[in-house]
């Protein structure tokens, strides 16, 4: 029992991660009808951009910055020199997502040249390890808990308390609407490429300090349970996929405590199946941040 | 919602449940050196350059490029020139397939093939095998023991021999009497667990748990919990890519900043797992916890001395060459590219239905056979009409009549350099005891 309590804490630890990365997928998606398969490369990126900070001798936190401002530029470029392109040929979404997925690869394989097929590791210190019965967490996580929830909290009030935010719903409503009423819908997809870039940043380089070690290839590992939770939440749903952060960041540790750590994300995607199967929609399809917008 | 208006509802996650990526990549052949030729042969090396596994690939395209090279420098196999090309299996059966496929289909010049690891050599073999492409495969599945396959050649011993030499290591030279199996869920490394357990419980130690882990999770602190809980004397370990360092980490961490001892197989006697574990738990700490088995290779004398020299000339082309100069598998690959070779010159033949029964015979030697260490001085002696017996990088080759060939083991730890430090070895009536235990 007191290892399934321990997995509880660490996963919140992983809900946590999972979580930012998850909302900033899901909001890719929803605003710019952008299934963007490249999101998790984008992430080892940004997680080696902060590692280059870091190599020189700066602390990872300020480093995550760097990491938060490369993978919003990374994500801004890589929409309008490539992804809005091919959406202004009216390549349909099965097409796009394909053209993602060769980014993805390119990017990897483009990396791999620069920063090497070497595993990397954050300088850092884990800082005091706190205890509440058999939950153990590093003041080094708590703060990633801390970064989680300060993120969660900044992404509902732009969503519901300002201009843009409205924007972005409005956009993502209906766009040719949205711009008939004025609002620059262009500029608007901008920014959410960038604000979303900007969380996707900041969770490679959260995912490579939870990790302790990271390699251009833990990109398509990060972005598995990514998905699943933005599917769980219903895609598109940034509210959605919080929930579905918390649901398979949780299932995955309390499943290697009971069942087999081999299983870990087989259970978590049996789960998503079931939900499928029951909910095609996903669990906040129908109230979703912009539901009812305005 | 927000994506209320793209009405993709079931669609997209179907869409996003249902995608699924493989790319088999191609590199460009790159020469060892020497000048070109009109028709150059060409050596493959198939194995995971992505993925899970990528560490694995550099390491035997580290072996082909100084063979190449010296080949070259003796002014080629019979005047034909070598040239060294990878094709990537990401680590991936489903991915090896069409990568093997597309390497015999496009490239009637393949001399040999190295590479192909456990993760694909089931898939890949039979290709090889049918399209008469010698290979020199470091696969350590016992299923290659007794194998059919006349074009296969393994120059290392199958894993289970690994999981026996960690066994005899653990008893024998430490003492530890309770062991965890921490080893990646992929089919390289748990073809290790299966005769550990065997050993151990026959030689009277304690699995205390055996952990199959997935690789590359971005945390195995559960999995750590749990395995701290058993109280092993230590944890015998192959995962690769970031997950040993991040699993090792967690233990670190979880276990009050004290590092249990870890043992590992011969795959992380290894550059890349070495800069992958030390920058996680720190030099020091795997200098004094982590000890390893390795091939038998006493990493001196003529032939690896011949290696040495043109594996360092080749940092031009890959500059961390010089970083596998004591990698097992890098030395034997090597030695096997060179036993080809020599069979070619031998049989005065590019065909490989004529040369690869020779192959053999060189790693072996046969009566009378004049032992070289060096490409230039085998074709001396084959000019003058001798046979010769290639004793290389690796040492002598002893290959059995399934082309399997093993030269015991090693017990070595790390220097704060990453270099190998031989401070063990097990003998003949240790090994024989230990794999008679393990049903081996």
């Amino acid at each position: 029992m007191s290892l399934i309590v321990a997995a509880f804490g660490f996963g919140l630890v992983s809900m946590s991660i999972i979580a930012i990365s998850a909302v900033g997928f899901t909001m890719q998606f929803g605003i710019t009808n952008m299934i963007n398969l490249a999101y998790g490369q984008v992430m080892i990126a940004s997680a080696y951009a902060a590692y280059a900070v870091n190599n020189a001798g700066v602390s990872i936190w300020l480093a995550l910055p760097v990491a938060a401002v490369f993978g919003a530029l990374f994500s801004f470029l890589l929409n309008r020199l490539v992804y809005a392109p091919f959406q202004r040929k009216g390549t349909n979404l099965i097409g796009m997502v394909i053209i993602s997925l060769a980014v993805s690869l390119v990017i990897a394989n483009v990396m791999l040249p620069i920063v090497g097929y070497y595993s990397v590791s954050y300088h850092q210190n884990p800082g005091t390890t706190y205890h509440l019965g058999s939950i153990a967490v590093t003041g080094e996580q708590l703060a990633i808990i801390g970064v989680a929830v300060v993120v969660m909290l900044a992404i509902h009030a732009l969503l519901r308390l300002t201009r843009l935010g409205k924007a972005m719903r409005a956009t993502a409503a209906n766009p040719t609407l949205a711009r008939n009423c004025g609002i620059p819908t262009a500029r608007v997809i901008d920014l959410a490429w960038l604000i979303t870039g900007a969380l996707c940043g900041i969770a490679g380089a959260v995912a490579g300090m939870n990790s302790d070690s990271f390699s251009v290839a833990s990109g398509s590992e990060f972005l598995i349970p990514i998905i699943a939770a933005s599917i769980l939440g219903g895609a598109g749903s940034p509210y959605g996929a919080m929930i579905g952060a918390v649901i398979i960041g949780e299932m995955t540790e309390i499943s290697a405590a009971i069942i087999s750590p081999e299983y870990k994300q087989v259970v978590a995607f049996a789960v998503l199946v079931l939900v499928m199967v029951l909910r095609p929609q996903g669990l906040l399809a129908k109230r979703g941040a912009l539901a009812a917008a305005g | 919602m927000l994506a209320s208006h793209h009405r993709v509802g079931k669609g997209a996650g179907v869409l996003f449940a249902t995608l699924s990526i493989g790319l088999a990549a191609c590199g460009s052949p790159t020469t060892g050196g020497g000048s070109p030729s009109s028709s150059p042969l060409l050596i493959g090396v198939i194995a995971p350059f992505t993925g899970a596994d990528a560490a694995l690939g550099p390491a035997y395209f580290a072996a082909c490029l100084p063979a190449a090279r010296a080949i070259n420098n003796a002014g080629g196999v019979m005047g034909h020139m070598v040239s060294c090309q990878e094709f990537d299996t990401r680590g991936e059966p489903a991915d090896a397939v069409p990568a093997a496929q597309q390497m015999v289909a496009s490239h009637s010049n393949l001399m040999a093939v190295v590479g192909c690891t456990s993760d694909e050599a089931a898939s890949v073999a039979p290709i090889l095998n049918q399209a008469h492409i010698p290979m020199f495969c470091m696969t350590g599945q016992s299923e290659f023991n007794k194998t059919t396959l006349t074009y296969f050649h393994r120059l290392v011993p199958p894993d289970e021999f690994d999981a026996f030499a960690m066994v005899g290591s653990a008893l024998d030279h430490f003492n530890y009497k309770k062991v965890a199996l921490v080893f990646g869920n992929d089919i390289g490394s748990q073809a290790f667990v299966g005769p550990a357990m065997t050993a151990l419980q026959h030689l009277g130690a304690t699995v205390t748990i055996n952990q199959a882990i997935a690789l590359g999770q971005p945390s195995y602190r559960t999995e750590v919990t749990a395995m701290l809980a058993t109280h092993p004397d230590v944890i015998f370990t192959e995962a690769l890519g970031p997950t040993d360092a991040t699993y090792m980490a967690e233990v670190k961490q979880l276990n009050n900043g004290v590092m249990l001892p870890f043992m590992g197989t011969s795959a992380t006697i290894d550059p890349v797992w070495f800069k992958a574990v030390t920058g996680a738990v720190g030099v020091q700490t795997v200098v004094d916890k982590f000890t390893a088995v390795d091939l038998g290779v006493s990493f001196s004398g003529p032939g690896y001395d011949e290696f040495k020299t043109n594996l360092d000339a080749v940092a031009s082309q890959f500059p961390a060459a010089p970083t596998y100069s004591q990698r097992g598998a890098t030395l034997h690959l090597y030695d096997g590219i060179m036993q080809a070779a020599l069979a070619m010159d031998e049989t005065k033949s590019t065909d490989p239905t004529v040369y690869n029964p020779v192959i053999r015979d060189v790693g072996n030697g046969v009566a009378g056979s004049t032992t070289v260490n060096t490409y230039a001085a085998g074709v001396a002696a084959i000019k003058n009409g001798q046979k010769v017996r290639w004793v290389g990088a690796g040492g002598p080759t002893n290959y059995n009549q399934y082309n399997n060939s093993q030269q015991g083991y090693i017990l070595v730890r790390y220097d704060a350099s990453g270099n190998e430090i031989t401070i063990g070895t097990l003998t003949q009536a240790q090994t024989a005891a230990i794999i008679a235990a393990g049903g081996g």
